[in-house]
């Protein structure tokens, strides 16, 4: 047998054949196909001309949009100030902000119930502020480790040759230091964007009983109409292609303005 | 290095793991398919594999505690082994034949039937009526045989100890002509109300579906995540002043006529339940798919809608904390649900042997002690009442039976569930008035409750299509709702930012 590299990439191909790109035929089989099996298009103009599956695209936006800004909001300066801190145990902080992922994760949502309970009393009360808290508890990590990483590869010399040409510290941190952690904040944002507009089980957990786009793909499989949840998921896809796009534009964009910036 | 001569001896190696484990691979996947699992079963020739597929936690496990032993005083009974070991042990002596029992569970009727479309093969299933009915009328499943409905046979436990009142409604409620008992055998039955803690709501006030929208438990009452039974509520709020007219409750039809009116499924009807569970959604807790019951322990929530089975292991759990909750049946009317074996016709597939199995299993469960065992296990209330084996009703003496010394004392007559004439006097349980309000309320509901009980049949695929979207559009978010600052506001922000690109553009170039 002849055995080149590409050998290797074998067992992966087979993989991806198998449980990615076979499962993605039977979805876009299902979202463009009728009970009776014949094409169609009303699936998809179904769910842009109904009112509540709009609305729910609507709602999953506004809890991955606020969740994904608290989680920047707070992962930020935490990665920042720990990034450029001269702290020597770096790691074992960086470890006890991924320590909760160690744990289970409806675990960790029960007791988050219990804690909020504790200070709101009734949960019922705000459905909305329990998702958004449920989701940043559970995504948070995802967002500090990539932007800790970004800035801690920086060079120091760049914001130090800020500061000698006159910069001060607001100005080099604007310029120089924000400016190339973006591809960190890019990728945390990604992380966290995207599962936040399908993670019913929080919501679930947090009696909030609004659908997302998870919880309506699988009323839509619950209800036996797979080829409505299919068109859903794909409606997904779709959004998440258009987003990695922009988002991989951005980022070559400020490859070159940083390479500008050098 | 030359070309084409001998690699560096790392990559000799790992072309050898590689090698090996493709090897490996390979061969579990053809020994998988074809011969690796039917190794065992090859081996024993004449061994039977029966494949069950239950709900989760619907069986008794074995392994009990020694004091958890139930000694009524025809004998003890205690869950060594778990149920299903039991009877491959039974069947083999009784049949002299092996079985192996697969034992599968599912979590909702949905699943189940999804399961069963995906592809999934089963013997025996086990359902609720609805379901049953939807498969019947699917022409899915195999009827029961001639043999299975020998009284003179010991081992039928089943038909020889089912409860008259089942037995009755299995027969008198068909699909297509067919009655249910032809096909379906019951496993476990109930009713639907409300868990209450009384310290916070009067008996009255958790009586009716019209709590759903009572604004003194403003978000403190939680309902099924499930549109049939929400639908059930609904209906039943919507026409609470009709089924509680003294008139209609006296129609000599109106046993019928209840179930008509909780059956209703015209167009108008879904509407109307539309509006109304959009209205009642915004005074609920939520609607919980399993948090109902661990809530109403830690006192979450005042009151939630259960199934009676459930109902009693809430109960009990909170009685564990000393914290008492009750439960009431709505006065409008209950929803009687059955769970029930079928058997599938793709999985017996005509084999005669398996369908022995399936039915001597069911059998199996249907002996009065090992129904007493799944009883005290799981909560719920079996349909067999053991006919001339009293196993079952000492069992509910010994649940529920006052002590000698109690003083505030109520008959508790049973005679509909246990006699075939529907006589009490043998059948009355003398039990501590708070019971009437308790658990054996909820696993046995007294004659007057099982008068205004309603079945909700299945919906035929039109319907159901018609009622789903309903259900989808309480509980989605509707595009309507967002108020005008929030579109201002995202106007604002997406120009903002269409600017701010702009202009970076405009510096850049």
């Amino acid at each position: 047998m002849k055995f080149s590299r590409k050998t290797l990439g074998i067992p992966y191909i087979i993989f991806l054949l198998i449980f990615v790109v076979a499962p993605l035929l039977v979805l876009f089989y299902y979202a463009f196909t009728n009970g009776q099996g014949q094409f169609t298009f009303r699936n998809l103009t179904g769910f842009f001309t109904d009112p509540n599956t709009v609305g729910t695209l609507f709602y999953s936006l506004a809890i991955a949009l606020v969740t994904t800004a608290v989680c920047l909001l707070i992962a930020y300066p935490v990665a920042y100030v720990l990034a450029t801190s001269g702290l020597k145990s770096k790691g074992v902080i960086i470890m006890i902000f991924v320590l909760p992922m160690w744990i289970n994760f409806s675990l960790r949502i029960t007791a988050l119930k219990e804690i909020l309970t504790l200070i709101e009393g009734n949960l019922a009360f705000y459905p909305f502020l329990n998702s958004v808290i449920g989701m940043t508890y559970d995504f948070l990590p995802f967002m500090i480790l990539p932007i800790y990483n970004t800035i801690v590869k920086l060079d120091g010399s760049l914001t130090e040759a800020a500061r000698d040409l006159g910069a001060d510290e607001k100005r080099a941190f604007l310029h120089v230091t924000l400016p190339l952690s973006l591809p960190g904040i890019i990728s945390g944002v990604s992380m966290v964007f995207l599962p936040a507009m399908t993670n019913y089980v929080v919501l679930d957990m947090l009696y909030n009983s609004t659908y997302i786009m998870g919880s309506l793909i699988g009323s839509y499989f619950s209800a036996y109409n797979w080829h409505g949840g299919s068109m859903i998921a794909l409606i997904l896809l779709a959004i998440i292609c258009v987003f990695t796009l922009v988002t991989n534009g951005m980022e070559e964009e400020d490859a070159r303005a940083g390479g500008a910036l050098l | 290095m030359k070309k084409n001569g001998s690699a560096p001896a790392f990559v000799k190696a790992l072309r050898r793991i590689f090698a090996l484990a493709l090897a490996m691979i390979l061969a579990c996947l053809l020994l998988s398919k074809e011969g690796f699992l039917s190794v065992p079963a090859s081996a024993a020739e004449d061994e039977i594999v029966l494949r069950v597929c239950s709900w989760e936690e619907y069986i008794d496990l074995g392994e009990w505690e020694e004091d958890e032993v139930i000694d009524l005083e025809s004998g003890d009974i205690i869950g060594v082994n778990p149920m299903v070991e039991d009877f491959e042990a039974w069947f083999e002596e009784v049949y002299g034949r092996k079985v192996r029992v697969e034992y599968s569970t599912f979590g909702t009727n949905e699943d189940l039937y999804n399961m069963l479309t995906i592809g999934d093969v089963y013997d025996l299933v086990c359902p609720s009526e609805y379901m049953i009915m939807k498969l019947m009328a699917e022409d899915r499943v195999q009827p029961l045989s001639e043999a299975f409905f020998d009284t003179d046979n010991e081992y039928n436990y089943y038909i020889n100890g089912v409860s008259p009142y089942i037995r009755n409604i299995f027969e008198t409620h068909d699909i297509h002509g067919v009655s249910w008992d032809k096909c379906a055998a019951g496993y476990m039955w109930g009713v639907t109300g409300f868990v209450y803690n009384p310290e916070v709501l009067t008996e009255e006030e958790a009586s009716t579906f019209r709590l759903m929208e009572n604004r003194d438990y403003y978000r403190q009452i939680t309902v099924k995540d499930n549109v049939r039974d929400t639908y059930f509520e609904a209906l039943g709020a919507l026409k609470a002043e009709l089924l509680t007219s003294e008139e209609f409750r006296q129609d000599p039809d109106y046993a019928v006529k209840l179930q008509e009116e909780m059956n209703d499924v015209s167009q108008e009807t879904i509407d109307r339940v539309q509006d109304y569970l959009q209205a009642v959604k915004d005074n609920l807790y939520s609607f919980e798919t399993d948090s109902g019951k661990a809530d109403m322990i830690t006192g979450k929530v005042v009151a939630n809608y259960q199934w009676s089975g459930d109902a009693v292991y809430t109960m009990d759990q909170a009685e564990e904390d000393d914290y008492y909750l009750n439960f009431a049946v709505p006065e409008e009317c209950t929803n009687i649900y059955f769970d029930g074996w079928v058997m599938l016709k793709n999985g017996i597939a005509e084999d005669p042997a398996k369908q022995q199995a399936a039915e001597a299993f069911i059998n199996f469960l249907s002996r009065p002690d090992n129904v007493v065992r799944n009883m005290y296990y799981i909560g719920y209330t079996s349909v067999i009442s053991g006919n001339e084996d009293e196993r079952v009703f000492e069992y509910l003496d010994w649940c529920y039976g006052a002590e000698e010394d109690e003083e505030e004392t109520v008959e508790y007559p049973l005679g509909y569930f246990f006699d075939a004439e529907g006589d009490d006097t043998d059948y009355t349980l003398t039990v501590p008035e708070e019971q009437l309000h308790r658990q054996l309320l909820a696993q046995y509901p007294t004659g007057e409750v099982i008068d205004r009980a309603s079945i909700m049949e299945y919906f035929d695929q039109e319907k159901s299509e018609v009622i789903n979207r309903m259900w989808i559009r309480v509980r989605c978010f509707n595009i309507k709702n967002v108020p005008v600052p929030v579109w201002i506001a995202l106007g604002a922000v997406i120009a903002a930012g269409i600017v701010w690109a702009v202009i970076r553009k405009r510096n850049r170039a």
